[in-house]
């Protein structure tokens, strides 16, 4: 039988679970865009120099399992001296291993731009910087919007590892709850609604952006006032 | 600098050139894509570039305005050696910001284009002149609709790229290119992506640049505007110049076996 009861004795411990795999993915996913973005800018800026640094770290993200990344910084840091509590194991290997999925999108997003708008640009004497920041990066920020939220939701999907270095994440707690209770379905389902709560947010809010972006119809000229329309 | 002059066919009056490139060629890995080019074009002249598709004319102009940075000879723009100067008897690139100043006369449209579709057709036009002109956003908006009006387009100022015609958008190009004051203009096939009904809407922009005295070099596959337009028509074929003239002369006296077979070919095509 479904014991609506379970979970609402059990709230204390979902909420701490939920505020604990909020936040901990939040700041996990900022450090893996951030870390990502400065990953992408460095190679794309001297492919000589540092392509190759940036294209191993991109090989290794995506070729060992996060749950091995969460045990070598949590139980092997400290062997190297780098002691780290269990949540901010959990938002430093988040981060690391989402960087690297981020600093491709990101090369892509920017490989993807016609190298004829950059030398249109340039013919009319724009210069590089301008040309980065006004005409390559707005362009990009269009084209990264779609794979950069799916990639923060299998992020977050993957957070549920960080239990098993003893974070008190929902995953965690919910665990925590059937060994208490012996019911197995109720919390479990009850977390299972919550995450995809969180990554519905998530869809949505890139949804919004990516709408938001997109948006091309014709707009009104400005500084001259009304006596122009765009809509002729 | 010497005034190398192989090409001219106009008068010996004629006034010093805007553009010279002397002996220039190029190189993509093994393929040599120009060879010991010549070429100068004078105030006002109209010069279209023919050729079949790889012959380099694209490249040659390319390289004229240093998108393609030339791998021998010398392209000077109002007599400055474009893209690259002496360094202690060693030939080095400028700075980007060197190339901006010699290239600063030079207006080029595209085949394709390449409006930025995150401007709306004003913004494209308006954007170089607020950042590189340091024009505030009214007076760059009032020119950029002036610029917009010149090619029949004002009406559409506020629509983005993706929702304008391919002629509309080629013209709303040539605007953009015209808003930095050009003095002269590098066209590359503007017309060759364009479905057929929408290249009279173009090339009339273009007759009218011309006969406004525009100097303009036209990489084109419309022999009809080359013939009615230019003052000389440059054939190219496997990165040379094969033959070149006053448009009379060169298609209806065609001397190279080359050009005759280009003309023949094209002909055949255009009868039906």
């Amino acid at each position: 039988m479904f014991d609506i009861a379970i979970l609402w004795e059990a709230r204390e411990l979902i909420l701490q679970g939920l505020w604990n795999t909020v936040w901990i993915c939040f700041l996990g996913c900022l450090l893996a865009l951030s870390l990502g973005l400065l990953l992408a800018a460095l190679r794309l800026a001297n492919p000589q120099v540092f392509g190759y640094p940036v294209a191993c770290y991109v090989e290794l993200c995506r070729g060992i399992p996060l749950l091995i990344l969460l045990f070598l910084l949590y139980y092997g840091g400290p062997s190297i001296g780098l002691t780290l509590s269990a949540s901010v194991a959990g938002v430093v290997g988040i981060g690391l291993y989402g960087a690297g999925y981020f600093a491709e999108i990101y090369r892509g997003g920017f490989k993807s731009i016609p190298k004829g708008h950059v030398e249109a640009a340039r013919m009319l004497g724009i210069s590089p910087f301008h040309v980065l920041t006004r005409i390559q990066i707005p362009q990009m920020a269009r084209l990264i919007v779609p794979p950069s939220t799916n990639q923060l939701i299998i992020l977050v999907k993957e957070s549920a590892l960080i239990s098993i270095i003893s974070v008190n994440d929902l995953t965690k707690n919910a665990t925590s709850i059937v060994n208490e209770t012996f019911h197995v379905i109720e919390p479990y389902l009850a977390v299972a609604l919550l995450y995809w709560l969180i990554i519905e947010l998530i869809a949505r809010g890139g949804y919004a952006l990516e709408k938001r972006l997109a948006n091309r119809q014709p707009r009104p000229i400005e500084p001259l006032g009304d006596t122009l329309h765009a809509n002729g | 600098m010497p005034m190398v002059d192989t090409l001219a066919t106009s008068s010996s009056t004629r006034q010093k050139a805007i553009v010279e490139a002397q002996g220039i060629s190029k190189q993509f890995g093994d393929l040599e894509v120009l060879t010991d080019i010549d070429f100068s074009l004078s105030p006002s002249e109209v010069v279209c570039v023919i050729g079949p598709s790889g012959s380099g004319k694209s490249t040659l102009l390319r390289c004229l305005a240093f998108l393609e940075p030339y791998d021998h000879g010398s392209v000077y723009i109002d007599s400055q050696l474009l893209g690259y100067e002496d360094s202690g008897g060693k030939r080095v690139r400028t700075s980007e910001k060197r190339v901006d100043e010699v290239r600063a006369p030079v207006g080029m449209v595209f085949q394709h284009f390449h409006l930025w579709p995150h401007r709306t057709a004003l913004e494209n036009v308006t954007e170089a002149l607020r950042l590189v002109n340091g024009l505030s956003r009214r007076e760059a908006t009032a020119e950029g609709m002036a610029m917009l009006e010149q090619v029949g387009l004002a009406d559409r100022a506020g629509h983005f790229p993706e929702s304008l015609s391919g002629g509309q958008k080629q013209r709303v190009a040539i605007a953009r290119a015209l808003a930095m004051k050009p003095r002269v203009m590098f066209f590359d096939e503007p017309t060759s992506a364009l479905d057929p009904e929408l290249i009279g809407e173009v090339l009339d922009v273009m007759n009218k640049l011309a006969a406004d005295g525009m100097t303009m070099v036209v990489v084109t596959h419309e022999m009809g505007f080359a013939a009615k337009v230019a003052d000389r028509v440059i054939f190219m074929d496997q990165g040379r110049v094969v033959e070149s003239g006053a448009p009379d002369t060169l298609f209806r006296q065609p001397k190279s076996e080359r050009l005759q077979q280009f003309l023949n070919t094209w002909r055949e095509r255009h009868i039906d």
